[in-house]
């Protein structure tokens, strides 16, 4: 991906969600299914013969046929999303899974249910433990899915499908990963909002196309310079695709060298452990690996996995972020500023409106402020000291 | 008098509610109409609201002076739980009580029960345990009933538990969030249980066998295994608090209702926190008979002029100004989400029979069932159109709460098809449950008189029209013209 693609991207509208890519599978008579929750594997779809795309709203505030629907005390990213189901801009998903994410991300899909009706709709519910029973149950509710995109679209899932599929997605962790060693770079020649807008193009293609895309965009950025960064920062939270923000906040001069955000690193976290049954596997590593507080009794390991990242990424601050109204990630900042600032790791939380531009004034404000507190890199040294 | 909170040393927001209430406890068993008001006067307004709330009306006034006392009982048990050998957990209102008291060594609090109590009682309804959840950094937008509860926990000084629970995961978001972070927070065990949103046999099986690992949680924890006489012993009292929730129900259908509409609020608190004991067989067998009696002797306190069912959950936080007022106007209150129960046949000759029974009622449970369905408009919908249609309600109302993101995402589809499917118009209102800065009352008084007055009344007189036309027996009593509310209490 070139800088002039990925600038492309960075001024995302809605109009682009019916990517060039999707158009152009659609022609060849491809069939789309949408997801919104990263519980979803992706691995099943495209065994199934599909495009999984993942639904977003890239920055469209507008929401007046969603708040006809949904109440203002509705996250308005979920608003903002249904919103474009029921303009038609969705109109290009031959289906859509749903899956008990959060109270409004539930409401958001019932409203997809009544008002859209879309051609396939297919409930896929996942636990809030990582449990036995829990992983039977969503071993069991994989089985479901996996039947349904059987005879719905009438494509047999085979095991080798589902394999190649699932090492097609490993190799996109892996490069992801690689992507990260060069966003933690002391010089990093990849930013925050470049790895954002790559994963909000990726996650409208097919693994195979996504590693492509990855594969020459680290290779571009191996052989570049990088620049050293008035301040490192971590960014955690839930699903936000807003990149024309995130940029504007790099812009002032720190980079987001790390991330825990549904639309980055957390999506590519649910890794299937080895093993024989291809299905158990993924069963195993989404519900294991999804680090969403959406699961309970997993606190600890959420706040493990953002205090490792952090101190390898050598961040001077961690910026958690979520819309308004998000309880999930509402609840859990405050655990973990308590908890990462005991560490020596400053923590701004930040609650916003999705893609109000009104409120950009105000969060630089607040972010700048952010900046001066940690004073950069000394300020990292006397933490680690 | 200090207006302020007042926290004595050692005392927490529960440890002044029960103050408060050993104070009440000294009222007579009966109660003159002086008696209300001196009462009334004497104590502070946060206060006067509850007291009025309560006992200003014949109709609710014997019964409320023994609930008050039963929940005294409760508490004061509480407090004495830890000397007496006992762990004390707190539980949700979304999960049934019978569970704990099964135990010999569990004394169960139900969390929003004593956020109730804080709120209703305490000079300064709990808004102090409010900010403080906003000063750890919690969001604005969660449940002031279950914050305030755990916040009371977490700000001490005072009652600390010894576990949590929370059956939530999936269904309320807000809910099992704070009580999860209200247990990692003060570090001590948590207990859940998690209600899938599938009502398949898959689904209730999942279930089931995370209610039994549950309890086996419990009994490795609190060291003694759950006992089957014990068990059935409480389901016995369990059920015969189910008999008589089967009357009252069936006293609600008469009209005009002669079931007083703080009954409403009572029952929340028996089934949340006392069923299982005694004292819920107690108090629901009192409000039983008196709504009997009332109706012998056509005793009502205004013609009615409207019978609404709540399609969500009640405002808590002023009695007086919630059921009393409506109440003096005709606006019958008949029940919300929280009174709408699915208790299973009872089978109390095993122990597998009596888990299979428990398992069943938290499934079913109010609101974790709706809120925790694979549709929380579909389910929702079925619940309050059935409840509404079967007390013959003329309209609902959907008090809204800012933290209960399920509902208030699925509102419109649930106005839409009461509409539609059963001709019941709902009005749509934005507030709190415990937090009275989101919608005062006399806001809440002005919306739901002017919806009486300009759709139920309307409703009514067209339907009694209807009736007319078509020479069908008219058994209500004509309601007044338009304008003529009758006495208003404000």
């Amino acid at each position: 991906m070139t800088r002039e693609a990925l600038a492309e991207e960075l001024a995302g509208q809605p109009e682009g969600l019916f990517t060039e890519y999707v158009r152009r599978w659609k022609e060849s008579g491809g069939k789309v299914i949408g997801y919104s929750c990263l519980i979803a594997p992706v691995e099943l779809v495209e065994a199934a013969g599909l495009l999984p795309y993942r639904i977003k709203a890239l920055g469209s505030a507008v929401t007046e046929l969603a708040d006809a629907e949904m109440s203002l005390y509705n996250c308005s990213y979920c608003r903002s999303c249904l919103q474009l189901g029921l303009d038609g801009t969705y109109s290009f998903l031959d289906g859509v899974i749903e899956t008990n994410g959060c109270d409004h991300m539930r409401a958001m899909f019932e409203n997809w249910m009544h008002r859209v009706d879309p051609p396939f709709f297919h409930y896929l519910k996942a636990p809030h433990y990582l449990r036995d029973d829990a992983l039977e149950y969503f071993l069991g509710g994989l089985e479901l899915l996996k039947r349904d995109l059987e005879e719905h679209f009438g494509s047999e899932v085979t095991d080798g499908a589902l394999e190649r599929a699932m090492e097609e997605r490993a190799r996109v962790r892996e490069l992801w990963r690689d992507l990260c060693r060069l966003r933690e770079l002391d010089l990093p020649t990849v930013s925050g909002s470049e790895a954002l807008a790559l994963e909000i193009r990726g996650s409208a293609m097919l693994s195979s196309d996504y590693a492509s895309l990855l594969e020459d965009f680290i290779r571009e950025r191996e052989r570049a310079e990088g620049r050293k960064p008035l301040a490192r920062l971590m960014f955690c939270g839930p699903a936000t695709d807003e990149v024309a923000w995130f940029a504007e906040l790099e812009a002032m001069g720190a980079a987001v060298v790390a991330d825990a955000l549904c639309f980055g690193t957390r999506a590519f976290l649910p890794e299937p452990p080895p093993g024989d049954d291809p299905l158990r596997r993924l069963a195993e590593g989404y519900l294991g690996n999804l680090f969403c507080p959406r699961m309970y009794l997993e606190y600890g390991r959420r706040r493990d996995l953002i205090l490792q990242t952090a101190r390898r990424a050598r961040v001077n601050g961690v910026v958690y972020l979520y819309n308004k109204f998000c309880d999930l990630h509402g609840v859990d900042s405050a655990l973990l500023r308590r908890d990462l600032e005991r560490e020596g790791i400053p923590v701004l939380v930040l609650e916003k409106e999705y893609s109000a531009r009104a409120d950009l004034g105000r969060v630089k404000t607040r972010v700048q402020a952010f900046l001066e507190r940690i004073g950069g890199e000394a300020a990292w040294k006397g933490a680690s000291s | 008098m200090e207006r302020g909170f007042v926290l004595r040393e050692g005392e927490g927001g529960f440890e002044r509610a029960v103050g408060i209430l050993e104070m009440i406890d000294k009222f007579p068993d009966a109660l003159s109409d002086e008696d209300v008001e001196g009462a009334a006067d004497f104590v502070y307004p946060d206060l006067r609201n509850t007291v009025l709330g309560l006992l200003e009306l014949p109709s609710s006034r014997q019964l409320e002076v023994l609930f008050f006392r039963r929940v005294l009982r409760i508490f004061r048990e509480a407090q004495r739980a830890r000397e007496e050998g006992k762990k004390l957990i707190f539980i949700p209102f979304t999960f049934p009580p019978e569970i704990f008291w099964a135990f010999d060594n569990i004394f169960p609090l139900c969390t929003e029960i004593v956020a109730g109590a804080i709120v209703n009682i305490c000079a300064g309804q709990g808004e102090r345990f409010w900010d403080f959840a906003m000063g750890l950094g919690l969001p604005d937008s969660l449940c002031s009933a279950n914050t305030i509860g755990t916040m009371n926990l977490i700000h001490g000084p005072g009652l600390k538990p010894d576990a949590i629970v929370y059956n939530t995961p999936g269904s309320c978001n807000p809910n099992a969030k704070i009580h999860a972070f209200a247990a990692d927070y003060l570090g001590i065990p948590q207990f859940t249980l998690e209600k899938p949103v599938d009502e398949t046999p898959r689904g209730r099986e999942f279930h089931y066998r995370g209610f039994l690992r549950f309890l086996r949680e419990l009994e490795e924890w609190s060291g003694q295994p759950l006992r089957e006489e014990r068990l059935r012993e409480v389901l016995e009292l369990s059920y015969r608090a189910v008999d008589l929730y089967n009357e009252y129900w069936e006293l609600k259908k008469a009209r005009p209702c002669p079931v007083p509409n703080i009954f409403g609020m009572s029952l929340l608190v028996l089934r949340s926190q006392m069923w299982g004991r005694e004292e819920a067989v107690e108090v629901l067998q009192r409000m039983v008979d008196i709504s009997k009696e009332r109706l012998r002797r056509g005793e009502f306190t205004a013609e009615e002029r409207a019978r609404v069912y709540f399609a969500y959950i009640y405002y808590l936080f002023d009695f007086y100004n919630y059921f009393t007022w409506a109440e003096k106007n005709g606006v019958t209150i008949l029940g919300d989400i929280l009174a709408i129960h699915h208790f299973p046949e009872p089978d109390l000759t095993s122990m597998d029979s009596m888990l299979h029974m428990l398992a069943d009622t938290a499934f079913d449970y109010p609101m974790t069932r709706q809120m925790g369905a694979s549709s929380i408009s579909v389910k929702w919908l079925e619940d309050i159109s059935r409840a509404a249609n079967d007390l013959g309600a003329d309209a609902c109302i959907f008090g809204g709460v800012h933290a209960c993101k399920h509902t208030l995402g699925t509102i419109s589809y649930l106005r839409r098809e009461l509409m539609r499917q059963s001709g019941l118009p709902t009005l749509i209102l934005m507030g709190d449950v415990m937090d009275k800065r989101h919608l005062p009352m006399p806001m809440f008084q002005e919306e739901v008189m002017v919806f009486v007055d300009q759709v139920v009344a309307k409703k009514r007189q067209s339907r009694r029209r209807r009736r007319g036309a078509g020479g069908g027996c008219e058994s209500e009593a004509p309601a007044p013209p338009e304008g003529e509310a009758g006495e208003r209490a404000v």
